[in-house]
Order: C-alpha cells, then structure tokens, then sequence
C-alpha cells in the first residue's frame, strides 16, 4: 500500500511548536506535518527535543507557544489557550519502558483502553484477541507482565496502544530496550503492521537505521530545532547540512572555493585549500563563492587503476586500514585532507599503498549554505 | 475499521477541563496548610507577645520575651550539655555498628542489621523508664545489686545529664547507624582497591581514602543527631524531672503546665528551639547534597568486607552488647517489674504477682487511654493515608503549580519539635470557633499535622519507584484522572500505603510530645498516661503500662515487616 498517496488535508500539523523545562528551552519552534496513514520520524541524537515533541503532541509536556492540530482541530494552542488533556486528544501511544500494568494480566492490559471507553465485554474479548493475534501474542492472554520477555512486553504494549482504534499512533523509542537481533526483527513487523492498520503514526528514534527502515518521512531534530525533513532517500542522500551528513550515516565534508570557470556538464567544481579539485552536483541548492560537499564514507571507491570517464580521479596514499567486520575503513590521505573511505573490500588493501580513489560527481552533494557552517 | 475515530469525547476545547485532578489536589494542598501553617502563626504571635498574657489578641509586640530567655543560662547550658554528651555517644554507637556490620567478616551480620532498626522502634521512652528503674541511686536494680555485692552509695546515677545523654544516645544511636551505614554502602569499593593497587598500605588508604569519602556523611549525621537531641523530650522529662534537672522541652512543658503558665516565654522558647533546628537540618541538607562525593550517585554497592581474623568475636560482642543495654535489659527490667509487689532487684518468692496486669486492664484511666489511643491510631492512619497519598501525588507527580511549596509546607512539622508544634496548636486552637479543645478531635488534627512528614515520605518512596509512564499510559488510553488513579495509582502504590498505615498507626499509639499538652481530662491517651502514671503511681504499674503498650507496637511493628518484606520495601523511611 502506498502511504504516500496525495491526500487533501494532512492529519497532525505541528506548527512554530515551543516546549520548555522549567526555564530552559528544549523543544524551539518546530513545524511539521504527517498525511494520513503516513509514517513520520522524529530523528536527532539525544536532547535534541524529539521525545519532547512527541510527548507534546500527545499531551503529556505543556508547550509554551505554537500550535498543534490533529485532524483539523487544535489540541493545543497558546493563541487560543486551548489545551486539551491528553486523555481526550483520542491518540494512543508505545512507551519506551513499555510501561505494562505489573498488577493486570496481558488481557487486562490490553482491555484497558476498551473498558475506559466502555466497550460491551463480549466485543472487549473480541477486539482483544484480534490484537493479541496481530502480535502473535494470544497464547499469553493469561500472563502477568513479570512473566514477560522484553521482546513480549513490547508486543502486548504494541497490542493495548492499537486496540481501541486510536486515530494516531505515537511511538517512543520503543525499540531501544531491546536486544540487537529482535530490534532488527520487531523493526519488521511494526512496519508491517502499521501498514496493515493504516493508521498514521509519529515515532521517535535516535537510531538512524530504524528510522531509514520504518518511516514515509523523517524529521531531523538538533538542539530543538528542525534540520531537515524529507523521505529516507533524499535523508541520506542529499543530506542539507553538515550536521545530517554526519548524524545520518558517516560522511566526509570538504570545503573549498567554487571554480565557476571549470564547471561543466552541470556540475560545480570546487578547489580545496591544498589545490584539490573535485566535481559535485548543487540539485538546486544555491551556489556561492565558498561551498561545502558531503561525500558519504561508502560512496568514495579505491581502486588499483584510473577508472575511465569520471573526472573525479585522485592518486592517494592508504595511511590505515582499520577492519570492522562488514566493512573495512581507509584513512587517506588526499592532498592534505584526510579522507575517511568505508568498502566491502574481499582483499584487504595493508597501509602505505598508493591507489587511485573515485568518486561519481552526483554523490558529491553540496551543502545548503546557511546550514552548512554549524557543523 | 473506521480509520480516524473521534476523540474519546467531544470536550469543549478549554484549558481546565480536568476538575477533578485540580479540585483533589489544590483540596489537600489547602488543608496541609491550615494543618501546619495555622498554629505555627499562633505559636509566633504567642512569642512576640509582650503584652498583658490573659488579653487575646495580643496588646503589644516586641522581642522581650526572646531576651527572657537569656534569663535561664541554666536550662541552656543543660541542653547543650545533653545534646552534645548524647550527640557524641549517639555516633560513637552508630559508628561502630556501621562499621562492624558494613564492613566487617563479624558472625550474623545479616541478623544484626535487622535487629539494628528495633531500638528506633521501641521509643526512648521506654527506654527511660526501664533506665530509671535500673539507675535511680536509691532504688535502681544496679546500684541494689552494686550494695549486695559490698559497693556503698550507687555506682551510677542516672538521674543526671549524663544518664539522660547515654539513655538518649542508646536509641538516638540506630539513627546515626542507619545514615552512617548508607554511607558506607554508597562507596563505591573499587576507589580503596585503586589506592592499594597503587601501592599505598592499608593504613594509608585508610586515612586518605576512605575517611575523606564517609567524613561529610559522618558530620551529616552529626549535625542531624544534634538536631534530634535539642527537640528530644520523653527521656529528659523521666529522667530529669525528678531531680529537677531541666532541658529547653521540657521547661516548655513546666511553663506551659504551672500555674500561672508562662506560655510567652514557653513560645519564645519553642521558637529560638525551632529557629535553630531549621538552621541545624538546613546545614543537614548542604552537607548531605554538596558536601558529600558518595552519596551523590545513590548507587548501593556491596561494600568491601574486611577479614577480621579472631576479633570478629569481639566485634560480635560489642553488636551484643549494643543491642541487650538497648533492647533486652529494658525489655527485661519492665517484665521483671512488671510480675512484683513491690520491683526490687531481689525479689522473694512471695513478691510475684500477675496482679499488676489485672490492675492496669481494670483501672479505668488507662484503659480509656490505651481505647483512645487505638481508637486514634485507627483513625490517623485511615485519614491520613489518603491525604497524605494524594498530598505525594501532588508535590512528585501533579506537576500543579505551586507543588514545590506545598513540600516545604509539608515537610516544615520535621524541623519544629512535636511539643513546640502542639503548644502552637493548643494556642491556636483555644480560639478556634468549634469547640474541639480538649477532645480526640484536637488529638486527630495534631497527629496528622506532626505526621505528615513521615506519612508523604513513606508514601512518595514508593510513589517515586513507579514508573512514571505506567500512569502517563493509562491517560493515552483515555482514562481520566479519577479513573487512572483508581485502577493504576492505587492498585500500584497498594504496599506503600498498607506500610504508611501502620506507620502511622505505630507513630500514634507512641506519640508523648504532642498528646501531652493536647490530652483533656476525657481525651487520655496511652503515652502521656504511662508518663503520669510513673510521676503518681507505682513503678510496677508503670511497667506494667509501658509493656502492654510496646505488645501493641510489636504486634503493629510484626505485620509490618512481615508486609514489607513481602514487597521489598523498607520499614524505615
């Protein structure tokens, strides 16, 4: 199902968002949006206010300024001086710690929402075990929490938060108290069962891979601001700033001075400091006298011979050669840059040679200016 | 499934649409206020009364009756003289029993920790009575055994500031243990086992190490023992009374109770005692937060246990000795006396009788007043477990504004000592419209103002275990707050309130300081009536009275471990 579908109103807008702790800003004016159905991410490394956010947007965290809009109708305004409580707000949410009731057995957990809504009992036994299904979890119904695995716990708080039909669901970092093989699998199965449910949801992670894996669009939050919104692809691939190059994925970032005579094929050339020239693309960003290019660690290839056709070309000399499993990480020396080259390579190539790196011009991304200095 | 359900209930978009919530706690909130902040304003205005003393409201203002105060250097010299003498030997005792059992191979460490609580839990009143009857000069079961021998005269007395210190210190002594033994716990091993690793010797470690990291710990628990002794009250008054020796409480006590009263030097007095008890426990607070490097993690470590070789067995018999002067001699010395005619220390066969327990069931006094004091317990932990419950709820969890202040509030009856905090209410509530002075009504409101400290302790240890997001989840079920808190809060929090009833009930059926200035002639209660009994009647009875009194206790105190172990909780706040 395509979650992307062009749908007239969106279903959350957050608009010029404000959240302080005590007096100290956390979350500084944040605007997004996420259709219906969709799948939106709140991504940044820890404090950067994306829990903070979500927790407004659920009201659980009072926000001192901004607005936020779920289904057309303000929850939460501070023109309006409107908040609604978020046990009326109809959102339904996954904590964390999983947050499972110790004193309820699984059913009981997963009825509760049911019975707050005074759902008849034989429709409660219905739809609970219709969700206890969905998570593969309905030999448990029985169980109290104590008796549970992480992994199960997740699932049955997955269950509670989805069975009352909530018209959004929120998630908060609810991988992370898992181990790293079940946090690939559940991953997964949330992904699917969002799309089963089709139900619009907003999740919080600091994991880059989660969020790449699981969201329609990812918001990029630093220091309680956004840095950039967008799908996975463009997240990763046309990074915007110094700071989403470096947190999503590991990047090289070079600066130099834009050679407008040596431009061609619609590509920008830039001249480093110690006379490197390298060509990127500009996909429309605007193009000054300064410019900085993120070059993705795996885009950079080493190669024994000069490839053919590609004027990114450079002799370079392997300075280390540090094994990581999957992966094998170069340090280079290029010009009087080092460069960081991350390759599957079958043959380990041993520190000291001299190789030849490439580059594809359409990998090397330029910065947006104005974003490109704070890294 | 319809794919964007209306929220739970169309609610009119407003900011305050959770009454029910606000209602609770700005309810409780205002009453924890009336309960501690109207006798303290009538305590105040009683010391700065320098007016004709029957007029009410007072005629005139000024600060004469704090210089009064200087007029007794005798009674101030005595109470630092108990204090200091008590404060010493009060951390010597828990010194030494935090070291034996924190860090020592010493037999039964596990049992003695246990017993280590029991002393706090058998009130120094008791202890005091049983000292008495075990020190008088004359009659003292020590000094008739010290004549029997051949001895002449006495060999102790306990009748004097150092009787009283060593009484007050026996029990104020698994206090210092409890916070010296946290802080030994709290140091992380691995800092002594680094200074050796280095090469220092164990000596070296010892005094460069470990001794900087347990000293602001240490002066912590001075400063809040030396605290404790200036407001103490029941050991003084048995044993200071007869030989007219007199602290800062219990001259409060004789000023208030002689005729004329003298209640403006009484309420200076409580004030200048209460000024500097804040000043003592305000220091408390910087040492325990700033000053300390260990305690700042909160972490438990299992601390580093040194092989004491054959001096264990004499470490064993320190713990042993602790605990039979603390516990076993004055349980003992009231059961011995309790079971004669007339309590001697040699007592002929004729002497035994089980009528002094018959006795005490059928004197009406006191059994009026063990009936009032049960009816009281019952009645302060059943009120005030929901009102102390709610008022946690509302300084940890509401996040209200204002919930900051509300602690202080609550948490001020810790600073004022109970006798000062019921001369403030006696005075307030004489005036008050409805007649409740005299009556259990006055007694209630007393316990469960001097109470609210330990109730909303106990309670937020338990309330701030629970994850936080077991709650916040029941409300992004749709649950409202009433319907949260009856089918989340309360189910969780369930054994710290059970624990914070008997508590409460406990603290009530001992409680001397408050209930003797408060008692009317129809409102006796137990505490109080053994004090009276012991100064009009005789010492069997006495005993016989304080027994009866610590079966209830220990019956209440059984239960509760029982309970609390069962849920991992811990007796002591």
């Amino acid at each position: 199902m395509p979650p992307m579908v062009a749908s007239s109103k969106p279903h959350i807008e957050v608009e010029n968002l404000e959240v302080n702790f005590g007096a100290v800003p956390a979350v500084r004016g944040v605007s997004f949006t996420v259709a219906p159905g969709q799948q939106l991410t709140l991504l940044g490394p820890s404090g950067c206010g994306k829990t903070t956010t979500l927790r407004a947007i659920a009201g659980l965290e009072k926000p001192v300024g901004g607005e936020i809009r779920i289904d057309g109708a303000p929850v939460y305004s501070s023109a309006r001086q409107i908040n609604i409580p978020a046990e009326k707000r109809g959102l339904s949410m996954v904590f964390q710690s999983y947050a499972i009731w110790p004193h309820m057995t699984v059913f009981e957990n997963v009825a509760y929402g049911l019975r707050v809504r005074r759902t008849p009992s034989a429709e409660i036994a219905e739809k609970v075990d219709h969700a206890l299904g969905m998570v593969q979890m309905r030999a448990f119904a029985g169980r109290r929490a104590s008796q549970l695995s992480g992994g199960q716990q997740q699932r049955v708080a997955l269950a509670r938060a989805f069975v009352f039909s909530p018209s959004v669901l929120l998630f908060d970092e609810p991988l992370s108290n898992l181990d790293a093989k079940l946090r690939g699998d559940m991953r997964l199965e949330l992904r699917e069962l969002q799309h089963r449910l089709g139900i619009t949801s907003v999740y919080v992670t600091h994991d880059l891979e989660e969020a790449l894996a699981m969201s329609d669009r990812i918001v990029v939050m630093r220091d309680g601001l956004v840095e950039q919104i967008g799908t996975p692809d463009d997240i990763y691939g046309l990074p915007r700033s110094a700071f989403v190059a470096d947190f999503v994925g590991s990047a090289n970032l070079i600066r130099g001075r834009h050679r407008a005579d040596l431009s061609k094929d619609g590509l920008i050339a830039l001249e480093t400091a110690g006379g490197q020239l390298i060509y990127g693309t500009a996909y429309g960003r605007p193009v000054g006298a300064e410019l900085t290019v993120s070059v993705r660690t795996v885009h950079l290839q080493i190669c024994p011979q000069p490839p053919p056709g590609t004027p990114n070309v450079w002799p370079v000399r392997v300075e280390k050669t540090v094994f990581q499993g999957d992966f094998s990480q170069l340090h280079v020396a290029w010009g009087d840059q080092h460069l960081v080259v991350r390759c599957a390579a079958m043959e380990p190539v041993p520190a000291g040679s001299e190789v030849y790196m490439t580059v594809e011009p359409r990998r090397v991304v330029l910065l947006a200016p104005e974003a490109a200095a704070s890294a | 499934m319809e794919r964007h359900p209306r929220p739970v209930s169309a609610a009119a978009p407003s900011a305050g649409s959770f009454p029910a919530q606000k209602l609770a706690g700005y309810g409780v909130a205002a009453v924890a206020a009336v309960l501690v902040l109207y006798p303290v304003f009538y305590l105040l205005q009683a010391a700065f009364d320098t007016g004709d003393p029957v007029a009410r409201p007072p005629t005139e203002y000024g600060v004469d009756n704090f210089a009064a105060v200087f007029n007794y250097p005798q009674i101030l010299l005595n109470t630092l003289t108990v204090s200091f003498a008590a404060t010493v030997m009060a951390l010597v005792i828990g010194f030494v029993m935090a070291w034996i059992l924190a860090r020592t191979n010493v037999p039964g460490r596990r049992v003695f920790e246990q017993l280590m609580v029991v002393p706090y839990y058998l009130t120094p009143l008791l202890g005091a009575l049983a000292w008495s009857m075990l020190g008088q000069p004359e009659s003292g079961f020590i000094n008739q055994v010290w004549r029997a021998l051949g001895g002449s005269e006495h060999i102790i007395d306990i009748n004097t500031a150092y009787g009283i210190a060593w009484v007050m210190a026996l029990f104020e002594g698994s206090v210092a243990f409890v916070m010296i033994a946290a802080v030994m716990k709290s140091m992380d091993p691995s800092l002594e086992e680094a200074s050796q690793v280095m090469g220092a010797s164990r000596l070296r470690t010892m005094l460069r190490v470990t001794l900087p990291l347990v000293i602001p710990g240490i002066l912590g628990a001075a400063i809040f023992v030396f605290a404790e002794m200036l407001g103490s009250f029941a050991v003084a008054l048995v044993l200071g009374l007869p030989s007219r020796y007199y602290v800062i409480t219990t001259a409060i006590y004789q000023f208030v109770q002689q005729y004329p009263p003298r209640i403006q030097l009484a309420a200076a007095m409580g004030v200048s005692l209460f000024a500097v008890m804040f000043v003592m426990l305000f220091l408390y607070r910087r040492v325990v937060t700033s000053g300390s490097y260990v305690t700042i993690t909160g972490k438990a470590f299992r601390p580093r246990v040194v092989d004491v070789g054959r001096l264990r067995y004499l470490l064993f018999a320190v713990c042993v000795l602790y605990l039979l002067a603390a516990v076993v001699l004055p349980l003992a010395t009231l059961l011995f006396a309790s079971v004669q005619k007339i309590a001697v220390a040699f007592p002929s066969a004729d002497n035994f009788t089980l009528h002094n327990f018959s006795a005490a069931m059928s004197m009406n006094a006191a059994r009026s007043a063990l009936g009032n004091s049960l009816i009281l317990g019952f009645a302060t932990a059943t009120i005030g477990v929901p009102l102390m419950g709610l008022l946690a709820w509302l300084i940890y969890r509401s996040r209200l504004p204002g919930a900051g202040l509300i602690e202080y509030v609550v948490m001020f009856p810790q600073a004022v000592p109970r006798l000062v905090f019921a001369f403030g209410m006696m005075w307030a509530w004489v005036v008050f419209p409805i007649p409740i002075y005299g009556t259990m009504w006055l007694l209630l409101i007393a316990y469960l103002t001097v109470f609210l400290p330990l109730g909303v302790r106990t309670i937020s240890g338990v309330m701030l275990q629970i994850d936080k997001s077991l709650e916040e989840c029941a409300q992004m079920c749709g649950a409202s707050w009433t319907f949260r808190t009856r089918t989340v809060t309360i189910p969780l929090l369930w054994p710290g309130l059970i624990a914070a009833w008997l508590l409460l009930f406990i603290a009530s059926i001992r409680e001397l300081g408050a209930s003797i200035l408060l008692m009317g002639a129809h409102s006796k209660v137990i505490t109080p009536a053994i004090v009276e009994s012991y100064f009009g009647t005789a010492s069997e009875l006495t005993a016989t009275l304080a027994l009866i009194q610590t079966l209830v206790i220990g019956a209440a105190m059984i239960v509760l471990v029982a309970f609390t172990r069962r849920v991992g909780a811990h007796p002591i706040d």
